[in-house]
């Protein structure tokens, strides 16, 4: 692994760079376990950094926020780099932008990190509730070691990852200018959580199941804002003319919200869990999302975000490809 | 676009074949009422000249600037009404037509039925009539040459009369030499001619004719562009041979190491040739080549000394350090022209094709009975000592044809002649041999077909009705396992020899031609026609044409035939030397397109590339169409992420309305 002051010491030198506008990583929030994206602008700014398995957010997703305003006339647009802290998900978020053109490899600078997986928050709530004290965590060979209120508290890391991560493949960065520390191994055999569960549910269950989930969708959108795939300008949720999804908070509407979220992902997500990370009301978004990982894997044979130089999946075609699910 | 849109709307009758089901009356009434609609009329035959002339009037009289026409399919009569309108001085591309027959009148026996949904089919169009737009056409040029893709005696005959008519073509043959599956056959049905013998002149036409650069053992690599301008890439096989230097002598196929121990696909496997090899004696061009499959010197990198063709050659034509060639070529015109396989009788087990060496084909038949073939035409089995003239053979119909448990349900077409054929010449070969066939039908339906066949029974040939079940053998006999369906008696015949009427099948290699060319196949996997009455040598891709069996089978004279009509198809831009483009293009919208580029990737016709703009003083990358390769499909606007880029005619403020209507309840 790696250990902050060589990450905060490497995030000054890139932040010097003249070709760098800034760097964005975390830092810790204003309470308990709460840590936030973070933009490095200046040198001295880099102390702030942390690293630990509490930062749950994919930083993927501030690449794609900047605006390309338009400029007076005459005037140069600001054609720095943008440097961002990667773990294997980030980098993947990354890949998958590049081969979309979302992001311009050189436009960014990828520092990766190697990484042990995050907590889930809704896991920590019930035996290791936060308080208003800002907490910290670290990891530790298997396990986390949680520092709440000057008090170690040491955990095994089953108990407490998010599911995502249990089951995570690519603890490694897979594209990055230069990687940090050392290697983790990928500890997680090729599985996806909790939907070989659902698979195996008779229908009226699995439509019981995402009934009652959807219900408690408040419409809040804060997983497509968390995801780094969710980038478009112009979203189907948004749209008036016409009207695809009705902004009512209702049963149908946040369905049809929900199917076209992910369908709009099919093999473009990543499997961070970040959307589900960030639910308030907590629905298993992670399972529709897995679901449809599962199915172009094992159909197409294809892994979002794992080559640069790769066709994105639904602009790549093969005449072998299945077919079997058209009626 | 600012003038308020005035609506005609036409409803045809199609004689009874929309008015006996939808009531026109009804259709017409409601659609006055539709908003925008000036007039509305209906009429017997709408497609008629007086039918056409009523548009045109309107048009003048009513000031008309939109017209829907309710009618049959688009894909009908969409350029007839276009025409009208144009005459008529408008915009052809303000018709619009509702599709009342083939999607109404003719799949709903109830008019119940199908009257309100002709209302809805109507509504729907006008609703996008009032949003479409003027577009226009364009032209460019074209180039006047054309490409034969296979040297068959359908790629043969297309490329002679192209080349005749004044303007260069590319023939290109996969293998070292043109000739096809013709050149293989001894006598064609029903006159008996000697197939080589009609064939070779043809062949030496193409090689000798000024405007036809013939390309053997080449293969088509790549073609981009559209009708009028595409370009081809083509790749010359290495021949390992200096066709300019070769001769022709054979000195090195007799020499060479592996002599008569190779088998020639030619000879369809029952003959052997050489490493280095002539296909067969009258090939053009008549140079050898050298198969590097089983070229030792080739394969091991060693033979003997040195290669001894290399060594024997007067000429010193061989070259083992020659590279396969690419070259690129632009042409007007496609001539796909690839031909069949026969079916494989081992996917047929219970006929033992693969067990008894006396289980022949068809194909192989023609070869051992050709004077040109391994046996010079004499008809023998067994080996050595045992060769002997077989006194009973059975022919077998149908097999891989009208079978759907082989997938293949159609005709082949030319199996009951060929097999009529063959058995007329055993019996003159061997009078006194008894020859059988078992048949489902016998299908003579050519000229002078049902006459062969009269008079190859009248020879004594015998004719039993049933679809042999089994093959086996006994003793040393095959015996054919069959009922006779026409009097209900199963039997178990005698044979020496038992030839398999094999049908025709798709090219194994197909696949390559479609993604080549973007061509589509029928379910019975052969390529497709534009339309199997209308447009029988189109394709789905504008300027590429079929003939041959590479559309579905057909004997030589058909062939010709339709060899003749896409040659005539493929001369139409060469000899205008102009080509219409598509007016219903792809547009971007820059403003919205964010440079993702998978229409660019999705785009089946390369019609896309990313442009670099200034965006209010940022570079940008937004997608562009190119006009010209641009069919309109679709497809990119199916895969773009933002709405950016939709068709002309087709953008969603012209199929939402469209779609809208036919939720309306009428």
């Amino acid at each position: 692994m790696v250990d902050l002051e060589t990450i905060r010491k490497k995030a000054k030198e890139i932040v010097s760079r003249e070709d760098v506008k800034h760097l964005i990583g975390w830092r810790k929030g204003t309470f308990g376990y709460r840590v936030t994206p973070y933009w490095v602008e200046a040198p001295e700014d880099a102390e702030e950094l942390v690293y630990s398995p509490l930062c749950n957010t994919n930083l993927a997703t501030s690449l794609t926020l900047a605006e390309k305003l338009p400029l007076p006339k005459g005037q140069e647009p600001d054609r720095r780099k943008t440097a961002l802290l990667v773990r294997g998900c980030d980098s993947r978020a990354v890949v998958q932008l590049l081969t979309e053109r979302g992001v311009d490899r050189e436009q960014v600078v990828l520092l990766g990190l190697p990484c042990r997986g995050v907590v889930d928050l809704r896991k920590l709530k019930d035996s290791y509730p936060e308080d208003n004290e800002v907490a910290d965590a670290e990891w530790k060979e298997d396990k986390i070691v949680l520092n709440v209120s000057g008090e170690k508290k040491e955990i095994p890391r089953e108990e407490v990852l998010d599911d995502h991560c249990l089951v995570c493949r690519y603890p490694n960065p897979v594209e990055a200018d230069e990687t940090l520390g050392e290697k983790v191994e990928p500890w997680a055999e090729e599985s996806h959580p909790g939907v070989e569960e659902l698979e195996n549910a008779s229908f009226d269950k699995r439509w019981d199941f995402w009934e009652k989930e959807f219900e408690r969708c408040i419409r809040c959108y804060a997983c497509r804002n968390a995801c780094p795939m969710c980038y478009c300008e112009d979203c189907i949720l948004d749209r008036l003319n016409p009207t695809w999804i009705y902004r009512s908070n209702n049963y149908s509407e946040n369905t049809a919200f929900h199917i076209a979220r992910a369908f709009h992902l099919v093999g473009r997500c990543v499997s961070c869990g970040a959307c589900e990370r960030v639910c308030p009301a907590g629905i298993p978004l992670g399972k529709i999302n897995q679901k449809l990982v599962k199915e172009v894997r094992e159909k197409y044979e294809f892994e979002p975000g794992t080559d640069p130089e790769g066709v994105p999946f639904q602009a790549s075609y093969n005449p072998q490809d299945q077919e079997d699910f058209i009626l | 676009m600012s003038e308020k849109p005035r609506v005609g709307v036409y409803v045809c009758h199609c004689g009874i074949n929309i008015a006996a089901t939808v009531n026109v009356e009804e259709v017409v009434e409601f659609a006055s009422r539709l908003p925008g609609v000036t007039v509305v009329r209906n009429y017997a035959y709408m497609c008629s000249d007086p039918g056409q002339q009523l548009v045109r009037e309107d048009i003048e009289n009513e000031n008309l600037n939109r017209i829907v026409v309710a009618s049959c399919s688009p894909r009908m009569h969409e350029i007839t009404f276009r025409r009208t309108l144009q005459d008529a001085g408008l915009n052809p591309y303000y018709l619009e037509m509702a599709n009342i027959r083939e999607h109404c009148s003719w799949v709903h026996p109830d008019s119940e039925e199908a009257t309100p949904k002709a209302k809805k089919l109507v509504s729907a169009a006008v609703s996008k009539a009032r949003m479409l737009e003027p577009l226009e056409e364009k032209e460019v040029d074209s180039e006047r040459t054309a490409m034969v893709i296979g040297g068959g005696i359908a790629g043969i005959q297309s490329a002679l009369d192209i080349a005749d008519a004044g303007y260069q073509v590319y023939l290109v043959e996969k293998s070292p030499s043109v000739g096809g599956r013709m050149a293989q056959l001894d006598k064609t049905f029903p006159t008996l001619d000697c197939s080589a013998c009609i064939m070779t002149p043809k062949m030496v036409d193409v090689a000798n004719h000024p405007n036809i650069e013939l390309m053997t053992y080449s293969e088509v690599e790549e073609v981009n562009g559209f009708i009028g301008n595409f370009e081809v890439k083509v790749r010359k096989k290495a021949r390992y041979v200096d066709i300019d230097k070769c001769n022709g002598c054979g000195e090195c196929a007799d020499n060479c190491r592996v002599k008569n121990r190779i088998p020639n696909e030619f000879d369809a496997n029952v003959g052997k040739r050489s490493a280095i090899y002539l296909p067969f004696p009258q090939a053009v061009p008549a140079k050898f080549t050298v198969d590097p499959d089983h070229c030792l010197y080739l394969t091991k990198g060693k033979c003997g000394k040195g290669p001894k063709c290399q060594e024997v050659c007067g000429t010193g034509a061989i070259d083992f350090e020659q590279q396969d060639e690419e070259v690129e070529v632009k042409v007007g015109a496609i001539i796909v022209a690839t031909g069949f396989d026969t079916f494989d009788p081992s996917n047929k087990p219970e006929y033992g094709y693969q067990d008894y060496p006396n289980v022949i084909t068809g194909l192989e038949m023609e070869r051992l009975v050709a004077a040109s073939g391994p046996t010079g035409g004499e008809l023998l089995i067994g080996e050595g000592e045992n060769a002997r003239k077989p006194k009973k053979v059975a022919f077998i119909q149908c097999v891989g044809s009208r079978d759907a448990s082989v997938g293949n349900e159609y005709c082949s077409r030319v199996c009951c002649m060929y097999t009529a054929k063959q058995a007329h010449l055993i019996k003159e070969k061997i009078p006194d041999a008894e020859v059988t066939v078992y048949y489902m039908d016998v299908r003579a339906f050519g000229k002078g077909f049902e006459e062969f066949y009269d008079r190859v029974r009248r020879e004594g040939i015998r004719y039993i009705r049933g679809n042999p079940s089994e093959i086996f053998k006994k003793d040393d006999k095959l015996i054919v396992k069959v009922e006779d369906t026409l009097t209900a008696t199963p039997r178990e015949d005698e044979a020496d020899l038992v030839v398999l009427a094999v049908g025709l099948e798709p090219r194994q290699d197909a696949r390559g031609v479609i993604d080549l060319l973007r061509l589509s196949q029928t379910s019975d996997r052969f390529f497709m026609e534009a339309h199997p009455k209308l447009y029988p040598v189109d394709t789905s891709t504008d300027g590429v044409f079929l003939a041959g069996c590479a559309q579905g089978p057909k004997d030589i004279p058909d062939t010709v035939a339709q060899a003749k009509g896409a040659a005539a198809s493929a001369m139409i831009p060469l000899s205008r030397g102009k080509v219409k483009v598509e007016a219903q293009t792809a547009e971007v919208n820059e403003a919205t397109c964010r440079g993702c580029g998978f229409c660019t990737e999705v785009c089946p016709y390369s019609a896309i590339e990313l442009k670099t703009i200034n965006w209010f003083g940022h570079e940008v990358n937004v997608a562009e169409v190119n006009e010209a390769l641009c069919k309109g499909c679709g497809t990119c606007s199916a895969a773009c992420l933002s709405n950016s880029i939709q068709p002309r005619s087709f953008r969603d403020s012209q199929i939402m309305p469209q779609i809208a209507a036919l939720g309306v309840k009428s």
